[in-house]
């Protein structure tokens, strides 16, 4: 970097008449003074220049806000929000809403309306991958109600609102093997000729049940 | 004349089977039921229906017998079974309470206890003691005591004393366990003692679960 002339410096600092200098210094000068003028103008004013401004201007205060402050200025500062909604979804959630609102709130057993009673199926099979109650109360249909054995201790459980009234069932164990209740004390020949019985079930409409 | 209406009145003037016509739940059975089984069945639940009595019942065997895998010819006797027994159950309704078009859950109940192995007049005495009531506990009751190896009318008798003193639906199946469990305790009582015990407690069974 090569040192400024002596001169131009004291044109610059205004000790010496511009004019009393050689012609390239003078040219020289005038390339100067044009800088400056330009670096005098005020710059476009971007939000980074905005920032940096409020940071100078206030740096303690900045620094010093704690998260919870941060939150209650941005809670307490009004803000616009556009929320655009199809009408399909809007109403599918109220239909949501309108389902949790109206379930039952109970302990998370089952809940039995007047005409309906509390079943309980219990079962030992011991070492069985699967155990499931058919019968006239899911039309004879597989898959509807399992019976659980969550401890694995082979005592397989399960518990379910039915209506009050008389139901045949029989347990499947495995998918495959029909067993009947032992447990269930009431039996009926399944009228198919095989001698083969049906657990009988009697459920008391809960408000008979003491 | 166009293809479409070439179509529509072929539709129209196809016959339809009778599955699809009787609506008495035999369209539950298509795809259920064994094809060979079918038709017969088909024919056996359209009589129940064109008699006036539950079809039910049968729709419900068929689908038991179906879910076993019982073959085709076992399962349609096991339907036509069912049917005899709902004809003899009106049949003794008609008798117990004449002038009355007997309702299809007491000709269901009344069949369910012929199927349970109580026998005709058994089950037309019970009726006759309380004509108005639903018979389903009384006659499980009495299936109950039967099946517990007691003299069938002399359960009869202890079943009409406990409604003569006040007894109604559920509560006289507690008489039937009242009587089991005072054959069952220690030191033996015979099924005469253990009747008689229950009677002289009557009405204060103890209310106990199905």
């Amino acid at each position: 970097m090569s040192p400024i002339d002596p001169r131009l410096q004291e044109a610059l600092d205004g000790e010496r008449d511009p004019g009393d200098l050689p012609a390239d210094l003078r040219e020289a000068h005038a390339r100067l003074i044009a800088a400056t003028q330009m670096l005098k103008a005020t710059p476009p004013v971007s939000v980074a220049w905005r920032v940096m401004a409020e940071i100078r201007e206030n740096p303690g205060r900045v620094q010093s806000d704690g998260p919870a402050r941060r939150l209650i200025r941005w809670l307490g500062r009004p803000r616009a929000f556009t929320v655009r909604l199809r009408p399909v979804w809007t109403l599918a959630l109220a239909a949501g809403l309108v389902t949790v609102l109206l379930l039952p709130w109970s302990n998370g057993g089952p809940t039995p309306g007047v005409a309906q009673g509390i079943a309980s199926f219990v079962g030992h099979f011991p070492g069985a991958r699967s155990v499931e109650v058919v019968g006239s109360f899911n039309d004879w249909s597989r898959g509807t109600l399992h019976l659980n054995d969550d401890n694995g201790d082979g005592i397989w459980h399960a518990k379910a609102v039915l209506p009050a009234g008389q139901h045949e069932y029989m347990f499947v164990v495995d998918g495959e093997r029909w067993v009947p209740d032992p447990l269930a004390g009431r039996y009926v020949d399944d009228g198919f000729g095989a001698g083969q019985q049906n657990s009988l079930l009697i459920v008391r409409p809960v408000s008979s049940q003491p | 004349m166009s293809w479409k209406l070439v179509l529509a009145l072929a539709l129209v003037a196809r016959p339809a089977p009778v599955i699809a016509q009787s609506g008495n739940g035999t369209t539950r059975l298509t795809g259920r039921v064994p094809a060979a089984a079918l038709p017969a069945i088909d024919s056996i639940i359209a009589t129940a229906a064109a008699e006036s009595l539950p079809t039910e019942p049968l729709v419900q065997k068929a689908l038991e017998g179906s879910a076993k895998n019982i073959p085709a010819d076992r399962l349609v006797n096991g339907v036509r079974r069912g049917l005899l027994q709902l004809r003899q159950a009106r049949a003794i309704l008609t008798r117990a309470v004449p002038g009355q078009s007997p309702p299809e859950g007491h000709v269901v109940a009344v069949a369910a206890a012929l199927a349970r192995g109580l026998s005709g007049p058994i089950v037309e005495r019970l009726l006759t003691v309380a004509p108005n009531e639903p018979p389903g506990p009384a006659l499980h009751a009495a299936a109950d005591l039967v099946a517990h190896h007691f003299d069938p009318d002399s359960a009869a008798d202890l079943l009409v004393e406990a409604h003569n003193k006040g007894l109604r639906g559920v509560r006289l199946l507690d008489v039937a366990v009242a009587a089991d469990h005072e054959l069952q305790r220690p030191g033996g009582r015979t099924p005469s003692e253990a009747l008689a015990h229950v009677r002289a407690m009557l009405p204060n069974v103890r209310p106990g679960r199905p």
